[in-house]
């Protein structure tokens, strides 16, 4: 897939006190920014042209209106991501998508929730057999389609 | 305005037919029109899709499915899409461009019309009946059930008596069971569905689904059915040449008002033109008369065949909501297609003690990965911050859906027409999307969103999230350039061809008159079918 050109300048450091706000710390894991995801972050919104204007729009909107927040403490660091949610949701939902992505392609983070952690394909996954049992209730109802 | 005879720069001969676009219909219909000996040309904007390469094997494929997977033009974004202006419509058409069209984006849930479907006038004193019966079109939905491959049971008490299904059921699961005893305490139907997904192998180099669960971004395995697979090697062996990366301009007319081809930009950016007998409008409901319109000439002021003045309206989308319930079990529910186990048709017919009329189809879901799931799915995001951990668990694998897709009926003032400013990369005008929910719709909807909870309640969800509408969800485009008898109400009649242009065929959804409660692709396939018999049966002046 194409990339698109990733030169406008992202704070990396903004996006991961950001991240590490929006996915806390659990169970032994680091909070998101604090993994190191947001070099991938900023990889794969580069993946579509669409979507990385969207997403570096949103950084720099985001970085004009809090430009000392990694200096924040945790409840300011919040306060300040809940307001932009509010100003400016698409272009939040659009940072939220791509955190939750990046986060959830993570090993660690597929271990932690028992995911298996494979794209979909090539291995995919069982397919039961069917099972006409089911249909033993189902069976009894008489037709009712509507005649004409 | 000139008459459109086409361009010098001919690329080829005359034909029998030009068919535009290779989706769903139109692949159909060449498939069907090349087996009787027809010239065919096809011109598709989009290109071939290589199955191997499909996000679904990516590691990325989270992020593909939201940007150049997505199942919206706008978002997608492609070389070959257009865009469209919804800026007045609550719902987002949805569409792929490409060789086999939606068919490689879509679920491939397959239900068919019932027979008072085709009669809401006579028996609801609604919209308008069809020109034509379930009876008449039977045998057509057996025919592409046989090519596509349906894997489902007879038997189902809320639909006729259908033929054996090629391959047997999707296995509904022990999730899929949770919404199946629901409903049967609730004493309401249910049935597993018609599926064109293959549960083993059928059709040429085609295997069983192997339960990923992504068949709404191509299906790698090849066990949905999408037209590429199916009915195009059946076209290319009987020497119909596809040219992709075609994108029609316009329609074009001799002096006398008949179709005499189209004009077209290549992949190269050339302009060209297509010479031929008679042409086949697959499109889709939106694209087709986008190019109608597109097509105005002298003899033709207010776009090709349509002294009717109905090209564009009556625009029906099948307003989708949505209603998820989370289980306190882990079921894995990402395992198996997302959205093809079972149906439930209850509240199919009217009854107006319901305070509407017309009804809806249930369609059951499953779920799918973790990204998605933190995302929203079909339910608000997962919270970020505190408790983000917490509720994440609680949601992954446990989570069941229910769709309703109630009919939409048609109005004239829902339509397609040509933005006044908005163009594709070609200089093409771009489709205007004016559309409003009906009240019979939204009553509908509300309806069944009631119901759904009860079912949730009743299969013992520990949350339940509503979607009352999705915007993302106007997979189902239709009425736009509907059939019937009298040519002041309609745009082709009951065989797909125009009232006004005698060489000009319409079979996409376009031509429905009404929109029934179901997915409409098998119904669609099923009049292109029948069109193509009838042009075999009837039209020998169109062969050379």
């Amino acid at each position: 897939m194409t990339v698109h050109s990733t030169d406008t300048n992202v704070n990396e450091d903004v996006l991961s006190a950001m991240l590490d706000r929006l996915i806390p710390a659990v169970d032994g894991l680091p909070p998101a920014g604090q993994m190191g995801v947001a070099p991938d972050v900023i990889r794969l919104a580069g993946h579509q042209k669409r979507f990385w204007g969207l997403f570096s729009g949103a950084m720099e909107s985001f970085v004009l209106q809090n430009p000392s927040f990694v200096a924040l403490d945790d409840d300011e660091q919040d306060e300040a991501i809940r307001s932009f949610e509010a100003d400016s949701p698409v272009h939040f939902g659009v940072l939220l998508d791509i955190g939750y992505i990046v986060y959830y392609k993570e090993p660690a983070v597929h271990e932690r929730i028992g995911w298996d952690g494979r794209p979909p394909q090539p291995d995919g996954n069982v397919m039961t057999p069917w099972d006409e049992s089911v249909l033993e209730n189902i069976r009894k109802r008489a037709p009712f389609w509507r005649a004409v | 305005m000139a008459n459109n005879t086409g361009n010098e720069k001919a690329s080829r001969g005359v034909v029998d037919i030009l068919v535009v676009g290779a989706g769903a219909s139109g692949a159909a219909v060449a498939a069907w029109l090349s087996e009787a000996g027809f010239s065919i040309v096809c011109l598709e904007q989009g290109y071939w899709q290589d199955p191997s390469k499909y996000a679904s094997a990516s590691p990325d494929y989270e992020f593909e499915m939201i940007t150049n997977w997505s199942i919206d033009p706008n978002v997608r974004q492609r070389d070959e899409d257009y865009p469209i202006n919804v800026s007045e419509s609550p719902v987002t058409p949805v569409m792929f461009n490409g060789v086999g069209g939606s068919t490689i984006l879509w679920s491939a849930h397959t239900p068919r019309f019932h027979p008072s479907d085709f009669r809401v006038k006579t028996l609801d004193g609604v919209a308008d009946d069809w020109p034509l019966t379930y009876d008449e079109l039977e045998e057509y939905y057996d025919l592409n059930d046989e090519v596509m491959g349906c894997s489902g049971i007879a038997g189902d008490p809320a639909n006729p008596p259908r033929s054996p299904r090629q391959m047997p059921p999707l296995p509904i699961g022990s999730d899929g069971m949770k919404l199946v005893n629901a409903f049967e305490k609730l004493g309401w139907h249910w049935w597993p569905s018609d599926s064109y997904i293959n549960t083993q192998r059928y059709g040429e180099g085609r295997d069983a689904c192997n339960f990923c669960g992504h068949n709404h971004m191509g299906c790698y395995q090849r066990a949905k059915s999408s037209t590429d697979l199916t009915y195009w090697p059946r076209a290319l062996r009987n020497s119909v040449e596809l040219k992709t990366g075609a994108r029609v301009r316009r329609i074009t007319t001799d002096p006398s008002g008949r179709a005499t081809g189209a004009d077209y930009v290549d992949s190269k950016g050339g302009e060209q033109h297509q010479a031929a007998r008679a042409v086949i409008m697959a499109a889709n409901g939106i694209g087709t008369p986008r190019l109608l319109l597109n097509s105005a000439t002298g003899s033709h002021p207010d776009g090709l065949a349509n002294s009717s003045g109905l090209i564009g309206k009556n625009l029906m989308f099948h307003p989708f909501a949505m209603v998820t319930g989370v289980f306190a079990e882990k079921m894995n529910t990402w395992r198996g297609p997302l959205s093809n186990f079972a149906m439930s048709q209850e509240f199919y017919e009217t009854d107006k003690s319901r305070g509407f009329v017309r009804g809806y189809t249930y369609q059951f879901q499953r779920s799918l990965g973790p990204a998605w799931v933190a995302r929203g799915g079909f339910t608000d995001p997962v919270p970020w911050g505190k408790g983000h951990h917490a509720e994440l668990e609680k949601r992954l694998g446990s989570m069941m859906g229910i769709a309703v897709i109630g009919e939409d009926l048609p109005e004239r003032h829902n339509t397609v027409d040509l933005d006044p400013e908005l163009t594709d990369s070609d200089g093409i005008p771009a489709p205007r999307i004016r559309y409003r929910v009906s009240k019979n719709s939204r009553d509908q909807l509300d309806h069944a969103i009631e119901n759904a909870r009860k079912v949730f309640e009743t299969a013992g969800a520990i949350d339940i999230f509503v979607d009352p509408m999705m915007r993302q969800s106007g997979w189902h485009l239709m009425g736009t350039a509907r059939m019937g008898d009298d040519p002041a109400r309609s745009v082709v009649d009951r065989w797909g061809q125009s009232h006004d242009v005698d060489n000009l065929f319409i079979v996409d959804g376009s031509v429905f008159v009404t929109s029934a409660a179901v997915n409409p692709t098998p119904t669609i396939q099923a009049l292109a079918l029948r069109t193509a018999d009838y042009i075999v049966a009837n039209r020998s002046d169109l062969k050379a």
